[in-house]
């Protein structure tokens, strides 16, 4: 019935996370930027239920954990955007490299 | 009463924080404040001194800290040294505390100048009293911070502010090694209480390695305060706070500090041959470095100030000798005509309004207490038969003679030499000659400056004979009674010694005479009398010219030599650090370039360098 | 689960939580409902009178012994009180800094959330000290990132609190996302998320050296995420901006119950699960034995970094941001010489930094509102200005700086003896610390020189308001009484919380 390994599952969450790191931070969009970062935590969810499944000692923790995580990161994108939101109506860009105000 | 000695560290504060409180109502009231409880520190002091030298050794202490299950403790104790120190410090600072009425009359912030006092009264005397050396570090900082404040009061001149700034972090870089120091030993024997320390190194459960490193670093805390070389120079620039500042600080209280230190922790020094020397060798180098550099200053107070870090290496070289009475003796006599002689000092300054010797002379018609007043501080600090510095100085010298060390001591006499050179050079300079312009309406100083000089004159004149060899060594043999890592044989004191100081002493002020009084006698004369005394006084001027080409010549350069070393290693050396520290600082602010993405980037690295090691060192490929 | 056993669990043991919680929502709800034109001032009261009384229901529990409810996920035992104790004195003070707070452009209708974020973020802070299990710790973790974020931002009209937010998100948000990929693994090696199970399974397999590598792994993401929020080096960069950018009384509380909450985080997983585990394959040391030169490697770069480039500030708010990483850099050398009195040494550091810090952000914030300016040289002749403000804010700047007298000393003296009495000693590191404070010296007196030595730009009185000048009054008298008399606060600590040694059971 199962014949993916776990290890597929957990390189495929270790390459979202390097994408999603990549993107955060390299991209200019600070919208990409906080999408980017969606990607690392969901390449934690893979993790969770991928070894929820198939781990060492399969449990339905790692479930409940991956339901809290997705959570945690909405409501997170969701600050992050209204944040991003108040800074556009003060300084009109989203490029994360003009917020250079505060610096040395 | 002795019971008692704590609330003598605590009437100083009281006034501190009185005329923190009140000070702005009191205005020019509150010296009295400020003079009524240092002298019921002084009162008590002296009870207590009185009693101890009936009764033994009183300590009393409580937990205050518990670190797992270390426990430390604080409380005081009074001994021979500590009840002595008490009664010195009490008096110079009451004494100060009432010539500062005088002297800083009409100054805007006189409260605060008191409060300031009162504050770095109560740290040193509280210093004096510790029992152990956590809390002696503790009010060490105190002695420092008190230091910052008094230093730095002129702060609209940009002198004084440097000069502030400078002194505590110079005397913190000494502080530094002492807590490394007292960590070390507490590492060692589990305690900070000095008995617990003394009979360990005694029984011999440090090693004899950990106790002269140990010792090391307690005296480059001692060097940091009492200004030994190359932790002198904030002291000559510490002279830009008030004079009776300098009186308090560079004669009886924070520079005495250092001294206080190694002649407390004494044993331990004692126990380590190569810590002694050190110690007796960086003394012997401050004294003759610093009365070098003295020869050729003309700030009336830097010149002092000089001669004060020349004759701390004076005790230093008495304490590394294992001359412990003559340590602490010198430091006794010190406190009283160095302060004199600051205060004198603070009554021409007041007089003239100048500190420059060239602007001044003539004054001793003019001032006719303090002339003669400085003058006894002069002969006092020179080593002239009969005064204080004579007898203590002897018996440091006696010391260095009687412990082998003969480099040392001849050191110490052409330092004895240059000392009573450049005094009596300023005291001639000052007092004697012609009134030059600013000099013109000079009166004498107020009685509330004049009593504390005349009080200290006198002890600067008898503060000798309680340790004299023609008399008795009364202050020898009380100091270590009863302390069984001290002993105090009677050392046959060579009389060729006593003499050769009081050679060298006069030696110095004749030829002080024949350059700065002789000679402008001489100019006199020239004016009145013919082309014969022409010819007379030319021939002297040879004689003049003879000394200022063999020995002023040489001296001169030397000191010049010693004052580059003072500019450019040490200072640069200083600088050198501050400078790299600013470097850096310099990079590490310009890598925050405010690109939250480059900030994520860095991190990334850090975790990814961890990692990285990680994997080489403890990782699956083993 | 049925009702009966809900409600089985002794809940009075949450009863702090609780408190906050419905302090938190009342003032929500308070803040919807009430007209637009009322005051919300007035809700800092009453968010500081729910702190108070969860301070007391707090003492009233610290009798209770060691209790675990809801399957071990929270655990009310000595080191979750003691810390919880000063997560909400500091959050009284910062709620107390928060009332008085008044930026250029005002904080209009936004104070009523101002005030009920703190206590959100407090409410994540105290779940985290109290929570046995990963699921709890990352609640409680984000439930104070966000509530940090927003606050971070709150002044919606200032450029840079938009942009101190945004960074603080960006950053926070790889921060977490490393931290829980760490977490991921522990998870799945272990396959439970319950600290104390997953501590025995973890000593059970790490015989096998591919169990130990990977945990090993796990650790340094855990270690890392959790570093961004104790801002220690090189994963500080944030903080610095952050701090500047901020209102003032949410930079007070970044750096000390945000600070806080870090440690204690970092506390509660690698002891908790790095402590019992083996580290090699001898199994003579545990895993943090073997790998705690790597926490030292932070300390030290903490200090250096910290202090160093504190040198070069000439903005107030910046400055105590480097000066907060490098006190972060003290507390973790206490961590990485770990010994017997390491809870003791970070505990009393956590008071005596709570105590000194929040002091002189009272008087920072006064100061800067007054000037509307962040630089240092608005501090120049303050003691003409105010004497007692000045003596103040003097006092907490020895207490930084260490200076004997002060709680600052008797914190560094624990942490310095801790690193020393442990075998082998940590030499290197004490030397960079005393080096590092040798630094600090220099900035703190900078700023003690302009404050006596300068005069002051303008000889206007400065007027303290009621909240700030309570702040600096208990600071000043907490900084002088720990100083003085250190014993007063360890021995509370022992009485009550013996040496936590319920920490592991």
């Amino acid at each position: 019935m199962n014949s993916v390994p776990l290890s597929a599952y957990l390189v495929l969450a270790l390459i979202l996370f390097c994408i999603g790191l990549y993107g955060a931070l390299t991209k200019r969009n600070a919208v990409i930027v906080l999408i980017s970062i969606e990607l690392m935590l969901n390449a934690v969810n893979i993790n969770l239920v991928a070894f929820s499944k198939l781990g060492p000692a399969p449990s339905i923790s790692g479930q409940i954990f991956s339901l809290f995580t997705i959570t945690v990161a909405a409501a997170e994108a969701a600050v992050g955007l209204a944040i991003l939101m108040s800074l556009y109506n003060r300084r009109k860009t989203v490029n994360v490299d003009e917020m250079d105000q505060l610096k040395h | 009463m002795m019971e008692n000695a704590w609330i003598i560290p605590l009437f100083p504060l009281i006034s501190f924080l009185l005329l923190l409180l009140l000070g702005k109502r009191l205005k020019e009231s509150s010296a009295y404040i400020g003079i009524a409880f240092t002298l019921f520190s002084l009162l008590f002091s002296l009870l207590v001194l009185w009693e101890r030298f009936t009764s033994p050794t009183y300590k009393i202490g409580t937990e205050w800290l518990k670190i797992g299950d270390l426990s430390i403790t604080a409380g005081m104790e009074v001994n021979q040294l500590n009840a002595l120190m008490l009664v010195i410090v009490s008096l110079v600072s009451f004494l100060v505390h009432m010539y500062s009425k005088g002297y800083m009359q009409g100054e805007e912030r006189f409260s605060v100048f008191y409060a300031y006092l009162g504050l770095f009264t109560f740290a040193m005397l509280g210093l004096v009293l510790s029992p152990n050396l956590l809390q002696l570090y503790v009010f060490w900082e105190l002695v420092g911070l008190g230091s910052f404040l008094l230093i730095g009061f002129y702060f609209y001149k940009e002198e004084a502010k440097q000069a502030a700034k400078k002194a505590f972090i110079m005397t913190r870089i000494g502080d530094v090694g002492l807590f490394i120091g007292m960590i070390l030993l507490f590492w060692e024997t589990g305690s900070f209480e000095y008995d617990a320390i003394f009979k360990a190194a005694a029984e011999g459960s440090i090693s004899e390695g950990m106790i002269t490193l140990t010792a090391i670093f307690i005296f480059i805390g001692a060097m940091g305060k009492s200004g030994q070389f190359p932790l002198h120079t904030w002291l000559p620039d510490a002279m830009e706070g008030p004079t009776p500042v300098s009186a308090l600080i560079h004669a009886a209280t924070m520079v005495a500090a250092g001294v206080y230190l190694v002649a407390a922790m004494f044993p331990l020094f004692s126990e380590s041959s190569t810590a002694l020397l050190i110690v007796a060798a960086t003394g012997a180098f401050t004294a003759i470095f610093a009365a070098s550099i003295g020869l050729v200053q003309t700030d009336i107070k830097r010149v002092l100030a000089y001669s004060t870090v020349s004759q701390l290496g004076y005790m230093m070289l008495a304490l590394g000798t294992a001359g412990y009475v003559a340590g602490v003796f010198h430091l006794m006599t010190h406190a009283f005509f160095k302060a004199l002689l600051f205060l004198a000092a603070g009554s021409v300054i007041h007089a003239v309004h100048t500190q420059n010797i060239e602007e001044m002379g003539g004054l001793w018609k003019k001032l006719k207490i303090t002339g003669p007043l400085f003058l006894i501080g002069t002969l006092a600090i020179s080593g002239v038969p009969l005064f204080s510095g004579f007898f203590s100085k002897d018996e440091i010298l006696v010391s260095a003679w009687n412990h082998g060390n003969y480099i040392l001591f001849f050191l110490a006499l052409i330092a004895a030499f240059f000392t009573a050179f450049y005094m009596f050079r300023l005291f001639f300079l000052v007092f004697t000659g012609n009134q030059k312009k600013e000099a013109q309406n000079v009166h004498e100083s107020p009685a509330s400056m004049t009593i504390p000089m005349l009080i200290l004159g006198f002890l600067a004149v008898v503060s000798g004979y309680v340790n004299t060899p023609w008399f008795g060594t009364f202050l020898g043999d009380w100091l270590t009674k009863g302390n069984h890592y001290l002993e105090h044989g009677h050392e046959d004191s060579p009389v060729w010694i006593m003499l050769a100081a009081t050679l060298v002493s006069l030696a110095g002020i004749t030829l002080a005479y024949m350059i700065y009084s002789k000679r402008s006698i001489s100019r006199d004369w020239l004016g009145g009398e013919g082309s014969m005394m022409y010819n007379i006084l030319y021939n002297k001027y040879y004689a003049d010219e003879f000394y200022n080409l063999s020995i002023v010549r040489l001296t001169g350069i030397i000191s010049v030599f010693f004052s580059y070393i003072d500019r450019f290693i040490v200072e640069g050396l200083v600088n050198g650090v501050t400078g790299t520290v600013q470097k850096l600082g310099k990079i590490g602010s310009r890598m925050q370039t405010g690109q939250v993405q480059q900030y994520g980037t860095i991190a990334f690295f850090g975790l990814a360098v961890l990692l990285i090691i990680f994997a080489l060192t403890g990782g699956i490929f083993e | 689960m049925n009702l009966d056993t809900l409600l089985s669990y002794e809940w009075g043991h949450m009863a702090p939580e609780f408190i906050i919680l419905a302090v938190a929502a009342l003032l929500s709800l308070l803040d919807l409902f009430l007209p637009k034109s009322y005051n919300r001032r007035s809700l800092a009261w009453i968010a500081l009178v729910g702190i108070l009384v969860a301070v007391v229901s707090l003492i009233g529990l610290l009798d209770s012994k060691s209790v675990s409810i809801l399957h071990d996920t929270f655990r009310l035992d000595s080191f979750g009180k003691a810390f919880k104790l000063i997560l909400l004195i500091g959050a009284a003070c910062v709620i107390l800094l928060a009332e008085s707070y008044e930026p250029k452009e005002g904080l209009k209708e936004y104070r009523g959330e101002f005030y009920y974020l703190f206590l959100t973020g407090l409410l994540g802070a105290m779940v985290m000290t109290s929570s046995g299990d990963l699921i709890t710790l990352f609640v409680g973790l984000e439930l104070l990132s966000i509530s940090s974020y927003i606050l971070a931002g709150m002044r919606k009209k200032n450029p840079g609190s938009n942009e101190a937010a945004m960074k603080y998100v960006i950053n926070g948000g790889i921060s977490t996302a490393i931290t829980l990929f760490g977490m991921s693994y522990l998870y799945g090696l272990s396959g439970t998320t319950n600290l104390k199970e997953m501590s025995g399974a973890m000593s059970a397999q790490a015989a096998n050296g591919q169990f130990l590598y990977l945990y090993g792994l796990a650790f340094f993401m855990v270690l890392i995420g959790l570093s961004f929020k104790l801002a220690s080096a090189p994963f500080h960069m944030w903080a610095p901006d952050v701090y500047q950018g901020s209102p003032t009384p949410v930079t007070a509380f970044l750096s000390v119950v945000s600070k806080t909450a870090g440690f204690v985080i970092l506390l509660r997983i690698i002891l908790t699960l790095f402590l019992t585990m083996p580290g090699d394959d001898t199994q003579k040391l545990s895993f943090l034995e073997t790998h705690s030169i790597y926490i030292s490697c932070l300390a030290g770069i903490s200090i250096i970094a910290g202090n160093v480039i504190a040198l070069r500030q000439r903005n107030i708010k910046r400055m105590f941001a480097y000066s907060s990483i490098a006190h972060a850099g003290y507390i973790l050398v206490a961590i990485s010489a770990l010994g017997y009195f390491t809870f003791d040494a970070v505990w009393f550091y956590l008071l005596a930094y709570l105590l000194m810090n929040l002091g002189a952000f009272a008087v920072i914030q006064l100061i800067t509102d007054s000037s509307h300016s962040e630089d240092i040289a608005d501090f120049a002749g303050l003691y003409r200005r105010s004497p007692l403000l000045a003596a103040g804010f003097a006092v907490f700047i020895l207490s930084l700086a260490g200076i004997p007298g002060t709680a600052g000393f008797i914190g560094k003296l624990n942490i310095f003896m801790n690193a020393l009495m442990t075998d082998p000693g940590h030499f290197v590191l004490a030397s960079i610390m005393i080096a590092g404070t040798v630094i600090s010296y220099f900035y703190y007196f900078g700023i003690m020189t302009q404050m006596f030595f300068r005069p002051a730009a303008s000889t206007e009185k400065i007027k303290v308001p009621a909240g700030i000048g309570a702040v600096v009054v208990l600071a000043l008298a907490g900084t002088i009484l720990f100083g003085v008399a250190p014993n007063t606060a360890l021995d509370f600590l022992h009485n009550n919380f013996g040496s936590f040694n319920d920490f592991l059971k």
